[in-house]
């Protein structure tokens, strides 16, 4: 299950918030090498957790298994404020185009070898079933040149919003994916998993195993 | 007009390429620039796949044709150095690093040597891996290359999504050929001929003539790809037209 909270409900669960935050921290400064992010309580906040970001967090077993931050392109976001040279022209934005950073699938759950785990595709099916909610039809995501063919093989509409770049050993292009219902419809084939993902509500405490 | 409007355009442009021949057309219009004017793109067969399924493993393909052919009939696949690195998964790269970094045996050299002889000189390659883990392996050459490290970039982007144009018409062969239509009268006779009537008795069933009932058997037989009754009534079940 995929739960999509605000910043006000994610800090409203100290367990989830601090969950959260230190997966962040372990993905991307610790395996990524972020290191401008480094902090020394191990948990990696930065200036985009404002008020207006959506925290989308899947749940397996009672654990943080999958994460990924969407921002507004109404207001300052990566693209603009971050990786500037990532972009040609001017980068859309609007109501509809939200941005998706730090997606990240726990160590534990990356059963998917060399392909995306299904932790890794319920992330997808939930932000393309969120957006479709809330008349989003549009993501810029900033990813390996690797996940153009994923994404295309998803039946999304892609287009390279500037030229790849080299961060630190890391191939980067920041990406405009467009989706419709035929882009779910393919995304829960694939998965072969039809049911909505995205959860009401709130997840119960983290290490409260369901009983089965 | 730019490098990156010329991308954008051919990206755009991709969307309306039909076939996989016109995918390759199009990109190749964009290497070709660079002295790339071969491509050869697909999904990696395991060591030792028999000749003849080689070539299903094909997704985009402008290559010299009797190069193919060589290639497959002296199996060159097991032997080829740019293969044998870009099966460790190495970000794009180009034909004469892979020579160079491994020590060549006798079979690599000769594989090299005879590209050169189609005039395949020297050519860049990169895989890529698919949502499913299969990874596909993407090479360009030609007899006169220039690259510069930004090019590198720039082609294999342009690769990339000509790959996932590629392989979304592949899917979408594949969704054409599995939706059949069976008429009313078809799926009757199946049905019976499942639980082993014969066309004579299925037309006694029915009161239709046993020519008819043979003509419905033998057009759902078309239809689902088979090759015989055993194999329709089989492919018939599975897509649960008949119980």
């Amino acid at each position: 299950m995929l739960f999509s909270l605000t910043t006000q409900e994610l800090m409203e669960r100290p367990d989830l918030w601090e969950a959260v935050h230190r997966l962040r921290y372990k993905i991307f400064v610790e395996e990524m090498g972020w290191t401008d992010l480094q902090r020394p309580d191990g948990l990696e906040v930065d200036q985009f957790d404002h008020d207006e970001a959506v925290h989308q967090l899947v749940i397996r077993n009672g654990e943080l298994a999958g994460y990924q931050r969407m921002l507004p392109t109404t207001r300052a976001h990566l693209l603009t404020e971050v990786l500037a040279d990532l972009y040609e022209g001017t980068p859309p934005s609007g109501p509809n185009v939200w941005e998706l950073t730090r997606y990240a699938v726990a160590p534990g759950f990356r059963d998917g070898k060399r392909g995306v785990s299904t932790v890794g595709t319920e992330l997808i099916a939930g932000f393309v079933e969120w957006g479709l909610k809330r008349n989003v039809n549009q993501v810029i995501i900033e990813f390996e040149p690797m996940w153009v063919l994923r994404a295309l093989q998803l039946h999304f509409l892609a287009k390279p919003l500037g030229y790849q770049r080299t961060y630190g050993n890391q191939q980067v292009v920041a990406t405009l994916l467009t989706f419709n219902e035929h882009t779910l419809e393919v995304v829960r084939s694939r998965r072969s998993h039809f049911a909505p993902v995205l959860a009401r509500g709130y997840p119960d405490r983290l290490g409260m195993r369901q009983a089965s | 007009m730019g490098h990156f409007d010329r991308t954008l355009e051919f990206i755009d442009q991709l969307q309306h390429a039909d076939t996989a021949a016109a995918v390759c057309q199009k990109l190749l219009g964009i290497t070709s620039e660079f002295g790339l004017t071969a491509l050869m793109a697909g999904t990696v067969p395991q060591p030792g796949t028999p000749r003849g399924q080689q070539k299903d493993h094909v997704l985009l393909c402008d290559w010299p044709g009797e190069w193919l052919e060589r290639y497959v009939a002296r199996n060159y696949v097991d032997h080829d150095p740019v293969v044998s690195h870009m099966k460790q998964l190495q970000a794009p790269f180009q034909w004469r690093e892979a020579s160079q970094g491994i020590r060549i045996d006798k079979s690599s050299g000769e594989v090299m040597g005879d590209a050169s002889e189609f005039k395949l000189c020297d050519g860049m390659a990169f895989p890529l891996v698919t949502l499913d883990g299969q990874i596909v392996m993407v090479s360009l050459g030609g007899e006169a290359v220039e690259l510069s490290g930004a090019d590198f970039g720039l082609v294999s982007l342009a690769a990339t999504y000509a790959i996932g144009r590629a392989m979304q018409l592949h899917t979408m062969a594949a969704k054409t050929i599995d939706h059949v239509e069976l008429t009313p009268r078809e799926r009757e006779c199946m049905q019976w001929a499942a639980v082993g009537k014969s066309e004579w008795e299925i037309s006694q069933i029915l009161g239709i003539s046993e020519h008819t009932s043979e003509k419905h058997l033998l057009n759902a037989k078309s239809k689902l790809g088979a090759v015989n009754r055993v194999q329709a009534v089989a492919e018939a079940i599975r897509r649960g037209y008949i119980s």
